[in-house]
């Protein structure tokens, strides 16, 4: 009897429950229809329909993961202008190829003499309603964007103009030598202005794709731009799920619901390694940087070199497992401004110079001198493998004798970068944000710049960045680039440690995904197409 | 009932002032910078001026005081502010998750007690037997695995071998089922245990050994007395449970893509956004307080005894 009672108290919970949650998820279901996320759960929705109408119909949709989301779509504001770059929506006047030069994209050309410069717009840029991009509207659309993102207010300095439909004459007032690159980033994108009424939803641009569903902080839906004024798009579409998580993304290409996406992690690597009949992995240098700055004003110069004698950057790479290529310099070794030279690891060499400075081995294998053991505080925050860094490199001096306390800041900029209280600091930051070296040199080795704070001084190298701020030739520009990193690499100020890979997976057939380009603000263009 | 009530919302609006006071200050003196992260998001570094002058424009440069001062007289006006990650205004953010950060803590704590009701009953009932055994084993494997962790199996069972749920899940019922589970599983852990913890003591109390002495049949015993006399305690751990799973679950809502409270406050938090995290602060002690009165209400209501 007992027995029959709980069983009938059971089924009948399951069956309440079963019920229950049907109704509880239609009335979810007809209150989420009036929200936003009804537009999510459309884009799921209309995945499936899409896959089966690609089936039926021979489109080509290609699916994608986003690890970013955004509330807008505005291409001046804020990073949003990268997201719509990365969906084909936009383009700048330039693009940044894979040896990182800007070329030519919306203009074809751009001439500087002294402070003035002549940008020639390309044949044919027409929007994707059909208006030309005229050197007018490339006005209003800089000058926009110098009111609406403050990275970018310098650009209201300027004095621009329009000889004709297709010039621009930019008098920078200064030399500026940066200006055909910042006009490569993907914030100088151009919409137009007269046409567009929504800009955080639908603006009109000149991209490949245009936006047909757009979800805030949500998924992203973009379909051929049937008007593309570059020729012919080869997808029909594409869907970009915002995913943050690696497993799910993972999990995902193995369920067939995603084509590709970029930042694979080190543990899908490995399993997309297993199948190369299935999966094209493609990892290449980007432009992120792991680096670490030493004290000057703490450490002596033996102690400095026999530092970066001893951090093993391949080593380190490998524990990261793909993730991160050794660096040589703060630059990709395919740039012109990349060819920098640092000393083999030698830890021989580096125990030689720390005794020729007169310090001795303790009993404990910690050098020690004047009765004061060799600890160096080495000060991290834990994002962007940071702290795994700290703890290998932490490994790595402890085996030669110098012994080292961890230290960890949630936010570097208000601790150990703004006050200097470490001996080793590691960072991490885009150190090529447009295909040239003056952003990064000017903000970690110049006199007075915010991130050398370790008491780095060169007057040569200041000479040299002074000369690199007017320089218009390319080739010199690099040259100076790699001189003047070259004396704070021979310094023992910094030690490079790796670039981020930017790690693309992509499913058999699918290409043209951007995999090839160092810079994270790229993803479809006309040419990403899917075979097979 | 109703003087009780009226001092319980005097109550709440003491604690709401103290709480928003202390978090305020607590954002004030922890490091990091708004306008820093809002500005280097993407790893690009900028320049001081330009990172003064964000400031400004955010407000951050005003004493404490004022600024505590000025978004207290705001809210008190119905006005949450403006996002410092995207100058989109707080409230319809908070409203947004909080609406599917209910919507999922309902449907996984219904889950977890069609679970737990009964294997809590079962194994009280059969105790030492083996269903009792297997009972305490969910509790117990329940309890232990992380989140994360039954989120990825479910969805390599579920969507991967079985394939009755996509990966990408959407707000739709479907895409509901699998982060609701994965919330309710270890929850169910717990119940199981506290409810057959709580139904053994009551099947050992002397008005149970009394009753059977006088020949009352064991379900009648179960149901009108032993069950009602716990239903004030099981109530008490789902209240408690209702105002935990309000402030969401970072872990499940990020690998679901669930748009919850949680990954907006734990996004915020790495943002600085301190608007949105105030508005947080006073949804959850509301909800918190809120909760609390009307559990305190049912359970007067199921024994008048506690009046």
């Amino acid at each position: 009897m007992k027995k029959k009672f709980l069983a009938a108290l059971l089924a009948a919970t399951m069956t309440l429950s079963m019920a229950a949650c049907g109704s509880g998820a239609q009335t979810q279901k007809a209150e989420t229809e009036t929200t936003t996320e009804t537009q999510a759960t459309e884009t799921s929705e209309n995945q499936t329909a899409d896959e089966s109408q690609s089936t039926a119909t021979g489109e080509k949709i290609l699916h994608t993961a986003a690890s970013f989301a955004y509330p807008s779509l505005d291409v001046h504001k804020e990073y949003y202008g990268w997201y719509t770059s990365i969906y084909g929506v936009s383009e700048a006047l330039f693009k940044l190829d894979e040896t990182m030069s800007a070329v030519p994209c919306l203009a074809k050309d751009a001439v500087a003499d002294g402070s003035t410069w002549t940008i020639t717009l390309n044949d044919g840029v027409h929007f994707s309603n059909g208006n030309p991009l005229t050197a007018d509207m490339v006005i209003k659309n800089l000058q926009r964007l110098a009111t609406e993102n403050s990275r970018f207010a310098y650009l209201g300095d300027f004095e621009m103009t329009a000889t004709d439909d297709k010039t621009i004459v930019i008098d920078t007032k200064e030399v500026y030598p940066t200006l055909k690159n910042d006009l490569a980033s993907p914030e100088c994108g151009m919409i137009d202005l007269d046409a567009t009424t929504d800009f955080d939803n639908s603006p009109v641009c000149t991209g490949p794709f245009v936006v047909t569903e757009f979800v805030p902080e949500g998924d992203v839906t973009v379909a051929k731009n049937e008007n593309y004024w570059g020729g012919d798009v080869k997808l029909d579409g594409a869907v970009f799920y915002y995913m943050q998580e690696d497993d799910p993304k993972l999990l995902a290409m193995q369920s067939g619901e995603i084509d590709c996406y970029n930042s694979v992690s080190s543990a899908a690597l490995e399993v997309y390694n297993q199948s190369p009949d299935l999966y094209d992995v493609v990892s290449i240098p980007g432009a992120r940087l792991q680096f670490y700055i030493l004290n000057e004003n703490t450490l002596d110069d033996a102690v400095r070199e026999a530092i970066n004698l001893t951090v093993d950057k391949d080593k380190i790479a490998e524990y990261l497992s793909g993730t991160v290529s050794a660096a040589v310099g703060p630059f990709s070794p395919s740039a012109a401004y990349g060819k920098v030279t640092v000393p083999a690891v030698d830890t021989a060499k580096a125990k030689e110079i720390l005794e020729a400075d007169g310090y001795t081995l303790g009993a404990d294998g910690i050098y020690e001198k004047d009765g004061q053991k060799l600890s160096i505080s080495i000060a991290y925050y834990a994002a962007r493998s940071l702290d795994t860094l700290a703890i290998l490199i932490q490994e790595q001096l402890k085996a030669i004798g110098i012994d080292s306390t961890l230290r960890v800041e949630e936010d570097p900029d208000a601790t150990y970068i703004a006050n200097a209280d470490f001996d080793l600091a590691l960072y991490c930051m885009i150190a090529d944000k447009s295909g040239d070296p003056l952003y990064f040199i000017d903000s970690t080795l110049a006199d007075g710049s915010y991130y050398n704070v370790g008491g780095f001084k060169s007057a040569e190298c200041q000479s040299m960045i002074e000369e690199l701020r007017t320089e218009t030739d390319t080739a010199k520009r690099a040259d100076l680039a790699n001189k003047i990193v070259q004396i704070a690499i021979d310094d023992n100020a910094f030690g490079y440690v790796g670039l981020f890979n930017n790690t693309t997976v992509l499913r058999k057939g699918v290409s043209g995904f951007a995999e090839y380009v160092p810079f994270d603000f790229y993803g479809v263009d006309a040419e990403t197409d899917i075979n097979g | 009932m109703a003087k009780q009530i009226l001092k319980r919302v005097l109550g709440l609006v003491l604690i709401l002032l103290v709480l928003s006071f202390m978090v305020f200050g607590i954002m004030y003196l922890a490091p990091g910078d708004p306008a820093e992260k809002r500005l280097t998001s993407q790893g690009v570094v900028v320049t001081k001026e330009i990172l003064q002058a964000e400031r400004e424009r955010l407000g951050l440069l005003r004493p404490f005081i004022v600024r505590y001062a000025d978004w207290l007289k705001n809210v008190l006006r119905g006005d949450f502010g403006i996002s410092f990650k995207d100058d989109l205004p707080v409230a319809p953010k908070l409203i947004k998750g909080l609406k599917n950060t209910i919507w999922l803590a309902l449907s996984s704590l219904f889950l977890a007690l069609i679970i737990s009701f009964p294997l809590g009953l079962l194994s009280a009932v059969k105790k030492g037997k083996l269903v009792d055994h297997i009972a305490r084993l969910f509790s117990f494997i329940g309890n232990s695995l992380p989140n994360f962790l039954i989120s990825v199996l479910l969805m390599y069972l579920f969507c991967i071998q079985i394939k009755v749920f996509p990966v990408i899940a959407d707000g739709s019922v479907k895409g509901l089922m699998l982060p609701a589970l994965s919330l309710a599983i270890p929850m169910a852990g717990r119940f199981t245990r506290q409810i057959r913890s709580e139904l053994i003591d009551q099947l050992g109390e002397e008005y149970v050994v009394g009753m059977k002495l006088r020949r009352v049949k064991g379900r009648f015993i179960l149901i009108n007395n032993v069950l009602r006399n716990s239903l004030g305690h099981i109530l008490t751990i789902i209240g408690l449970q209702i105002g935990t799973l309000m402030g969401g679950s970072v872990v499940i809502e990020s690998i679901f893509r669930w748009p919850g409270i949680g990954k907006l406050v734990m996004d915020s938090i790495t943002a600085r956004d301190y608007p949105v995290i105030m508005g947080f602060v006073l949804i959850m002690g509301t909800i918190y307080v809120v909760i609390n009165l009307i559990v305190d209400i049912i359970y007067r209501l199921l024994d008048p005894r506690s009046f």
